[in-house]
């Protein structure tokens, strides 16, 4: 309904334009090294486009971006141009102006020689755009170059200031356990943690932090936000896409290492950690890091017992047939790499003791979606008949994404004589209620990022925690892979059948959106 | 959270000491430390009536230059008990020399500039410099100086210090000493002036202290209405950075009115604004001002006429873009308990109707948490979409709406305020021109 009135109305609400009191990023030279790749025309670039649109950005302000190749400044400019031609479109003079802010250095980071010239440029760039030394260095590279990466810009002292250089890294960090202990000390070693922002850009979404906002805003939940009344909580990130392009790294890392190890466990920790004392960085990830050390996979003697692994299958119609994960391009056509994990955690401490919680990501299942869904206990006694059969819990659904926004389920009388009740929806939908859409997760982190808060950035035991929970796990789908096999599902369905029975076990369904 | 006071207590010392027992107190510090690398905040703070009430024993001592409720009873009860209008805010200028007095006490304590907020300390100011004329009209000038160190909270961090100064004296004597401010301001560091006092009270002295690159708070609600309209149009114009907390008490007006047109469906209805009636306490116009033309600027609506001026309301006509009048109205209203801050507002009603479709008209109603709305919702919109909200108080403190602006401003003026502030002034002059 709103999306058909849109069509003849102002699309911006005039009353609301500059009414945001954002923070003021310092004086910034932004260092993309990456500058060639994918993840920098494809949502750094545009982010600050944005950024820019949004006057947000100080007029002290330059981005340089650095690759091994050895393009020019205009060849760069040229470059970002081509691949943002449909926001620059639709303002070209805030292009023109933008772009004078883009430079370009070929920069290999394992020859310090090409460091020293960075260091170089860099102050001339201070110069002329009196960015006053104010770096934020976004390490865009191939995971295996970010130890290497931060000790080649410690070496050449472009870490030497802690207030005025920062270092951005991308996921993901570390491979298990060990590796991302082993990437910590390497990376504290060159810089000290305030100067680490460690992105996770499901963090940067509007809806995940208005988990925090929901929960510590408003009295009404969190009384009830425990174990005396939250019967389970169901954390869902599913796909319809496959692996598109992306074998070659999906292919050594699986939904566990691509999404649960981050994305997901990130969702369980703000759904999950207790109030902090203020809305202070180090507050709030204290309290991330904290409960995150006290989730365990609910059967750490038989993982099996409560973690599914699949893998996407055939599927599609004969007029639209998709490939299974094994005929992909780049894949080995004997992988076992879960496209699709399923898992059961428990939480050890006195909120959580014995509530589970589901996680579940896969590729190529039949909606796309991100949502946290908390069931309440039912009522202890049912006075009433159900329309259903039986009465449906109360179920609170914070809807990540699409739809962004939250619901929740609670039953009402039926009308008519009798006394019949049936389960109906209070929805708040962002779209509705805000009229205007939300900022990429980008927008947010990299601004973040310039003005130095790391609140929505992972911290070096939140991390570690993460990949402690997990580790075991990784470690026995290597060791002995025929205890945790990968079923097969078919494309576009909600994943293999005994990621159903995973909690069936406890008499529950998966929420079908 | 209650005020920190500064580490050590203050020195008095010659003004023209200060400089260099400031070099001395940073150079015992770390090697090129020169303490916190932030701001430097000048404060005007002449709190006269909270003077005038310790001084006459009607409330208890020391003089600290906030709004502390003591104060406030104080100064409501002699409004009462004075031939003043009950709606006479507490802090309003006529209030001071309502306050009967034989002799003032004497060795009264002046902690004025010795006390920083909790708010204002956390931004870790680099210096702060208060300037606190007294009441009694013999004080020669007296100078205090002491270091001043947040404790970190939580532990850890390092603390960044700053120093506090304060000039304390009669008028004539702070006029002597002012030369010395301008020598104590860093230069590489931004600086602020607050001027915590009414607009039009020492024209010569603001004008002194804030020069053009200095980024000023003042506050419109506290002087003669086209005074503070002049000076913040002056300044905005001029191109000087000007926080005006008036127009920051705002915002939850403005807030609460861009929330109600959020949702699409009710868009349209801001095109077809045709009356707003905005409802103040007293008679302190500018708030109502500056909202309307808030409004009017963002709608794009183009001021043609003044349309009336009775004792307590004055009207306006703008034109829309589709050429339509939209009638627009202040009333002043005699508020039994006003809050501190002269001239809020109390309530605004919006009248949309759409042309050949009655069933799209609206009437948005916003009240203040601290008001009623009946009077508003009295004018037959019986067939309109009725839309009530209620604005809720804004519960910060002075010194919290000042950290705000210190810790959010670009340093530039903020361009709504920048832009509402001339069409304000533009209905004022209307105003006046008729009187």
């Amino acid at each position: 309904m709103a999306r058909n009135l849109s069509m003849s109305m102002p699309l911006t609400n005039p009353l609301r334009i500059g009414l945001r009191q954002e923070r003021v990023i310092p004086p910034q030279c932004l260092v993309i090294f990456g500058a060639s790749g994918d993840l920098t025309h494809r949502k750094l670039i545009p982010a600050l486009f944005e950024l820019f649109k949004q006057r947000r950005l100080p007029s002290e302000f330059a981005v340089l971006g650095c690759a091994r190749r050895p393009w020019t400044d205009e060849i760069f400019k040229e470059k970002m141009e081509e691949s943002l031609s449909y926001q620059i479109k639709e303002s070209p003079k805030e292009w023109e102006l933008f772009s004078q802010n883009l430079f370009y250095e070929p920069v290999d980071l394992q020859k310090p020689e090409h460091l020293i010239k960075l260091g170089e440029r860099l102050d001339i760039i201070d110069k002329l755009r009196a960015t006053h030394g104010h770096r934020t260095f976004y390490l865009s590279v191939s995971p295996k170059f970010y130890g290497s990466g931060c000790r080649a810009l410690a070496s050449a002292g472009l870490l030497r200031d802690p207030k005025r250089s920062r270092v951005v890294i991308e996921k993901p960090f570390g491979r298990d356990f060990n590796s991302a202990q082993s990437l910590n000390s390497l990376v504290q070693g060159c810089a000290q943690e305030s100067q680490i922002f460690r992105i996770d850009h499901y963090l940067g979404k509007e809806t995940v932090q208005n988990i925090l906002v929901l929960r510590f805003a408003n009295t009404i939940f969190e009384p009830i936000w425990n174990r005396n009344y939250i019967s389970s909580v169901q954390i869902t990130s599913s796909e319809t896409v496959g692996v598109e392009d992306r074998a070659g790294y999906y292919e050594s890392s699986g939904a566990l290492r691509d999404m649960v190890q981050n994305h997901l466990t990130q969702m369980l920790a703000l759904t999950a950690m207790e109030p902090p004392g203020h809305f202070d960085p180090e507050a709030i990830r204290n309290e991330k890091a904290k409960v995150l050390q006290a989730v365990k996979l609910a059967n750490e003697e038989k993982p099996w017992e409560c973690c599914v692994r699949g893998q996407y299958a055939k599927g599609g119609s004969d007029s639209d047939p998709l490939l299974g994960y094994r005929e992909e391009a780049g894949v080995n056509p004997n992988s076992t790499t879960e496209t699709y994990v399923a898992m059961k955690l428990f939480i050890d401490n006195w909120r959580w003791q014995g509530v589970p919680f589901y996680v579940r990501t896969g590729k190529r299942l039949a909606k796309r979606l991100s949502e946290v869904v908390l069931t309440f206990r039912e009522a202890p006694v049912h006075l009433f008949d159900a329309a259903g059969g039986c009465p449906t819990s109360n179920q609170l659904i914070l809807r990540i994404q699409p739809n962004e926004g939250a619901e929740f389920s609670f039953e009402v009388k039926s009308p008519g004589s009798g006394m019949r009740s049936r389960p109906v929806n209070m929805e708040f939908s962002y779209d509705e209620s805000f009229g205007e859409p939300s900022d990429e997760g980008y927008v947010r982190l990299l601004a973040d990022a310039m003005l130095g808060d790391p609140t929505l950035f992972t911290r070096s035991d939140e991390v570690e925690a993460a990949w402690r929970l997990y580790t075991p796990l990784l470690e026995k789908i290597e060791d002995s892979p025929w205890e945790l096999p990968v079923y097969p599902y078919e494309s576009r369905t909600w994943g293999p059948t005994e990621s159903d029975l995973l909690i069936a076990k406890d008499q529950i369904l998966w929420r079908r959106p | 959270m209650s005020p920190r006071l500064t580490l050590q207590t203050p020195l008095q010392l010659p003004p023209a000491e200060i400089p260099t027992y400031l070099e001395q107190l940073w150079s015992h510090e770390e090697r090129g430390n020169k303490g916190a690398n932030t701001f430097c905040l000048i404060i005007w703070q002449p709190a006269w009536i909270e003077q005038k009430l310790v001084k006459t024993g009607k409330i208890s001592g020391p003089v600290l230059g906030s709004q502390r409720n003591d104060l406030i009873e104080a100064a409501r009860e002699i409004i009462l008990k004075g031939d003043l209008p009950n709606s006479t805010s507490p802090l309003d200028f006529r209030v001071h020399p309502t306050i009967q007095s034989k002799e003032l006490i004497k060795n009264v304590e002046d902690l004025r500039g010795q006390h920083i907020d909790t708010s204002i300390s956390n931004l870790q100011p680099r210096r702060l410099i208060t300037i606190a004329p007294t009441i009694e009209k013999e004080n020669n000038l007296e100078t205090l100086v002491a270091a001043y160190c947040p404790l970190p909270e939580e532990g850890g961090g390092k603390t960044a210090c700053g120093d506090v100064i304060v000039l304390r004296g009669n008028q004539n004597a702070i006029n002597d000493g002012l030369e010395i401010v301008e020598t104590l301001i860093p230069d590489e560091l931004p600086s602020w002036l607050w001027w915590n006092g009414r607009i039009d009270e020492a024209p010569e002295l603001l004008k002194a202290l804030a020069i053009p690159n200095r980024r000023l708070i003042i506050d419109t609600a506290l002087g003669e209405p086209s005074v503070c309209l002049d000076l913040l149009l002056q300044r905005i114009n001029s191109g000087q950075a000007v926080n005006d907390l008036n127009w920051l008490r705002l915002r939850g007006w403005r807030e609460t009115l861009a929330m109600v047109f959020d949702p699409l469906q009710r868009r349209s209805a801001l095109e077809n604004t045709q009356k707003i009636d905005i409802d103040i306490e007293g008679s302190q116009t500018v708030q109502g001002l500056l909202l309307a033309a808030w409004i009017a600027d963002r709608l794009n609506w183009k001021l043609e006429t003044f349309i009336c001026s009775k004792k307590d309301q004055i009207k306006f006509n703008f034109i829309r873009p589709d050429k339509t009048f939209v009638v627009l109205g202040i009333t002043s209203l005699p508020i039994g308990k006003p809050s501190i801050n002269p001239g809020q507002i109390v309530g605004l009603r919006l009248i949309a109707k759409a042309k050949n479709k009655q069933k799209n008209d609206l009437c948005v109603i916003l009240a203040s948490e601290s008001g009623e709305c009946m009077r508003l919702e009295a004018g037959g919109m019986a067939r309109m979409e009725l839309i009530e909200q209620v604005v809720p108080i804004q519960k910060t403190s002075l010194e919290n709406d000042v950290a705000r602006l210190l810790s959010s401003s670009r340093g530039k003026t903020s361009p709504l305020l920048a832009n509402a502030a001339p069409l304000a002034k533009e209905m004022l002059d209307l105003v006046n021109q008729t009187k």
